[in-house]
C-alpha cells in the first residue's frame, strides 16, 4: 500500500517534470530561433554593406572622380617608366 | 436539548422503492463510464492519427527557406550582380482603415500615385493585393513605422547591377520573381537560382517557432558565377564605343574584346544600352545584344581569309605580285572594281590597300569547296559556341550553289553574313598562328587547344600584312596605339535595305589584334550608320579599336613592344580618356 503511494507520487512528479522540460525546451528553442534570425539579419546587413562598397567602386565612379576631382589622366606607355626586374631578384 | 425524529419509522416516508431502480441507476452510470472509456479509447488509439493531424494543422506550419541567387562576378572577382533585401508591400483591402493623410503618406513613400493606391484598396472583396513590389529596406521600415492596419510586408530580394549599362548586355537581368530574363542571368539560370529548402515547425499561439517537427531540408544556394569578362575592360570599351557612336551620330555600335590565348571574352558591349536596375520603357533597340544577334556583310574584313587560303594552297606568297590595273574585273557579266584603282601590287599590298580586284583574282583560283571549308572552319555560318540567348549563325551558303560571281564577291565580304562576335572570333586564327580557339564566357584556367585552320607561317605572314594596314599607306592608320604594335582590317559596307543596298547608309567596322609578334587580344568594333560625314571603318571604328587596345593591354600588364618617345609631364595636356 505504501509502495503504491510512493510510486504514484513518483509518476506524478515525473509527469510534472516532463511538462516543465517540454516548456523549457520550447523556450530555449524560441531563443535559438531569435538568435538565428539575428544572425541572418547581420549576414544580410554585411552583404548589403559589401554591395554598397562595391557600388562605390564601380569603374564609372572611380573614373569620374579621378578625372574631375583629382585631375588625373590615363596612363600611356609614353608617360610610363618600365623597369626590368633582373632574374632572381625579388619582385 | 435534543429531539430526534425517526423518519425511517414514519409511515409517510416509508417509500416502497423497488430494488431495480437503484440497480438501474448504477447500470446507467456504468454505461456512461463505459461510453467515456470507449470514446477515450477511440480518440487515443483508433482515431489517434486523425486527431494528431488535426492538431498539427492548427499548430504546425511549413516554412519555405528561400535559396539566395548566386552572384555574378567578373574575372577578378568584382561583383557584377548581387542580391539586396527588397521587401514587397501588400494589403488586405478590407482591413485597411487609414486616414486620407496616412494614405497620402504611404503613396509618397512607395512612390505610387495616390489615385492608383486608392483604386487598389477600393476592392474590398479581395483578400490580398500587392501595393508595391520590391521597395528598399529603409522605405519598408518607414512604412512599418506608420503602423497602418491591414498593410503588411513580405521579405524578398532583388538583383542589383553595379556596373549598370556598361555590362547590361552581358549580365542581363532577372525579373521581380528573381528569374533570369536576359544575358547571363538567363543563360545560367539553373546554376544561379539554387533550390529552396523547407522546414516543418510548430508555432505557439504567438506565432513563435517552438519546435521542429521533422528534419529540415536546407536550401541549396545558387552558385556564384565567375565570368571571363574584365569589368574594367568592359567599362572602358563601352565608354569608348558610346563616345564614338555619339560623335559620329551613328544608330548603334558594338565592341568585342577576346583574349587571343585563352579564347575568353574580356568585354562585349553594345550601344545603345540600358540600366538593368531601372527597366522602364525599354525598347528593343536598347535590349538587343547586337554583337551577337545582328548579322551584316563583313566586307573587306573577309579579304585576309581569302588571301590566306590562297597562300595555304601554295598559289602565292606575301611578296608575289598581282596586277590589279585597271581596277576593274568582269566575271560572268558583272564588274568588280576598286574604289581607288591601283597597279601592280604585292599580296601584302592587296591587303594593305584593300584591293577588291586583287583579292578576287586570288580567290577565283580556289575551288568553291576549298573556300567554303576554309570559311566554315573559321566559324562563318556556324553558330558560335557560346551559351547566349539569341546568338546567330550568320549566313554562308553551301558551296554547291555558288555561282562564280558569288564566289568572287564573297572573297571580299559580300553575299555572306556574320555577327561581329563571329568575325572577331574568326580573327583569332591570325592571332594564334592559324588555329581557331573555342570561345568562353566563363573564366577558364586550363589551357585550351585550338582547331587548325591555316598553316602557322601563313597566319604569321598575314599578321604582318594586317600590321601594314595600320601603317602609312594603309587604310586604318587611326588604329595605331602608343607603344603597342597593332594590325587589323577595316570594313565599310553599304547597309542592305530591302532587296538592294542603301546608297547612304553605311556600316563601318574594324577587326584587329595586338601586339603583332605575340597577340594577346583580338578586338572587333562596329559602328552602325555613322551619319556625321565620315563613315569609313578606318575613320569611325579604328579609333575605338586603338583606345580599347591601348587600355586593355596596359591593364593586362603587357609591356609595350614598340619604342615610345617619353613625354615629360611638365605641361599636362587634357587628353581624352
Amino acid at each position: 500500500m505504501r509502495l503504491n503511494l510512493v510510486l504514484t507520487l513518483a509518476v506524478l512528479g515525473s509527469a510534472i517534470y516532463l511538462v516543465h522540460v517540454q516548456y523549457e525546451s520550447r523556450r530555449l528553442y524560441v531563443e535559438l530561433e531569435k538568435a538565428g534570425a539575428q544572425a541572418r539579419k547581420l549576414e544580410i546587413a554585411h552583404e548589403s554593406l559589401q554591395a554598397e562598397k562595391r557600388a562605390q567602386a564601380t569603374p564609372l565612379r572611380v573614373e569620374k572622380i579621378a578625372k574631375e576631382t583629382l585631375q588625373m589622366r590615363t596612363v600611356t606607355p609614353a608617360i610610363t617608366h618600365y623597369v626590368t626586374v633582373k632574374e632572381g631578384a625579388k619582385p | 436539548m435534543s429531539r430526534s425524529v425517526r423518519y425511517g419509522a414514519s409511515p409517510l416516508l416509508a417509500s416502497p422503492t423497488p430494488v431495480w431502480r437503484s440497480k438501474f441507476i448504477v447500470a446507467a452510470i456504468a454505461l456512461g463510464f463505459a461510453v467515456l472509456a470507449g470514446r477515450a479509447a477511440y480518440v487515443q488509439v483508433l482515431g489517434n492519427e486523425f486527431y494528431q493531424r488535426q492538431g498539427e494543422v492548427r499548430f504546425a506550419r511549413t516554412l519555405e527557406l528561400p535559396a539566395s541567387r548566386g552572384r555574378i562576378m567578373d574575372r577578378h572577382g568584382l561583383v557584377l550582380a548581387y542580391n539586396v533585401p527588397a521587401p514587397s508591400i501588400w494589403a488586405i483591402p478590407e482591413d485597411v482603415n487609414a486616414t486620407p493623410a496616412q494614405l497620402a503618406q504611404l503613396a509618397r513613400l512607395m512612390e505610387v500615385p495616390l489615385p492608383e493606391l486608392q483604386k487598389k484598396l477600393a476592392d474590398e472583396d479581395k483578400t490580398f493585393v500587392w501595393l508595391k513590389r520590391q521597395v528598399s529596406e529603409p522605405v519598408a521600415r518607414q512604412i512599418a513605422e506608420l503602423g497602418l492596419k491591414g498593410i503588411y510586408e513580405r521579405k524578398g530580394y532583388k538583383r542589383q547591377y553595379p556596373d549598370g549599362e556598361a555590362a547590361a548586355h552581358v549580365v542581363g537581368f532577372a525579373n521581380v520573381e528573381n528569374l533570369g530574363q536576359e544575358g547571363v542571368e538567363l543563360t545560367f539560370e539553373k546554376q544561379l537560382s539554387g533550390r529552396a529548402g523547407s522546414r516543418r515547425v510548430i508555432k505557439d499561439r504567438l506565432g513563435r517557432v517552438v519546435e521542429d517537427v521533422r528534419e529540415q531540408v536546407p536550401p541549396v544556394d545558387g552558385q556564384d558565377l565567375q565570368l571571363s569578362i574584365d569589368s574594367k575592360v568592359q567599362f572602358f570599351a563601352y565608354q569608348k564605343l558610346r563616345d564614338a557612336v555619339i560623335e559620329h551620330k551613328a544608330a548603334a555600335g558594338s565592341v568585342v574584346v577576346l583574349d587571343a590565348q585563352s579564347g575568353e571574352v574580356l568585354a562585349l558591349a553594345n550601344y545603345p544600352s540600358y540600366t538593368p536596375d531601372k527597366r522602364v520603357n525599354l525598347s528593343g533597340a536598347q535590349l538587343r545584344n547586337r554583337a551577337l544577334t545582328d548579322t551584316f556583310e563583313p566586307g573587306s574584313t573577309m579579304k585576309p581569309f581569302a588571301v590566306t587560303m590562297a597562300m595555304d594552297k601554295g598559289l602565292v606568297r606575301s611578296d608575289s605580285m598581282i596586277q590589279t590595273a585597271p581596277g576593274r574585273l568582269t566575271i560572268g557579266g558583272a564588274t568588280i572594281s576598286d574604289a581607288h584603282p591601283q597597279g601592280l601590287l604585292s599580296v601584302a599590298q592587296v591587303i594593305q590597300k584593300s584591293s577588291n580586284v586583287g583579292t578576287v583574282k586570288l580567290a577565283m583560283q580556289l575551288q568553291p569547296k576549298e573556300m567554303w571549308e576554309g570559311l566554315a572552319q573559321a566559324g562563318f555560318g556556324q553558330k558560335p559556341n557560346i551559351p547566349f540567348p539569341g546568338a546567330v549563325s550568320g549566313r554562308l551558303r553551301p558551296h554547291k550553289t555558288w555561282r562564280p560571281i558569288e564566289q568572287a564577291t564573297m572573297s571580299y565580304g559580300y553575299g555572306l553574313s556574320s555577327s561581329l562576335f563571329q568575325l572577331t572570333h574568326a580573327y583569332t586564327v591570325f592571332a594564334r598562328d592559324g588555329d581557331l580557339v573555342p570561345v568562353s564566357l566563363l573564366k577558364t584556367t586550363e589551357p585550351v587547344a585550338g582547331v587548325r585552320v591555316f598553316q602557322d607561317k601563313n597566319a604569321t605572314a598575314m599578321r604582318q600584312m594586317l600590321q601594314l594596314v595600320t601603317q602609312p599607306g594603309g587604310t586604318a592608320q587611326k588604329a595605331q596605339t602608343i607603344g603597342y604594335s597593332v594590325g587589323g582590317k577595316t570594313g565599310t559596307t553599304h547597309k542592305q535595305e530591302g532587296k538592294g543596298y542603301s546608297a547612304k547608309k553605311y556600316r563601318g567596322f574594324f577587326v584587329g589584334l595586338a601586339p603583332i609578334e605575340n597577340p594577346r587580344i583580338v578586338v572587333g568594333v562596329m559602328i552602325d550608320e555613322p551619319s556625321n560625314g565620315r563613315y569609313y571603318g578606318g575613320d569611325v571604328a579604328a579609333p575605338v579599336f586603338a583606345e580599347t587596345v591601348q587600355q586593355t593591354l596596359r591593364m593586362m600588364g603587357v609591356p609595350p613592344d614598340m619604342a615610345v618617345k617619353p613625354q615629360i609631364v611638365t605641361n599636362p595636356v587634357a587628353e581624352s580618356f
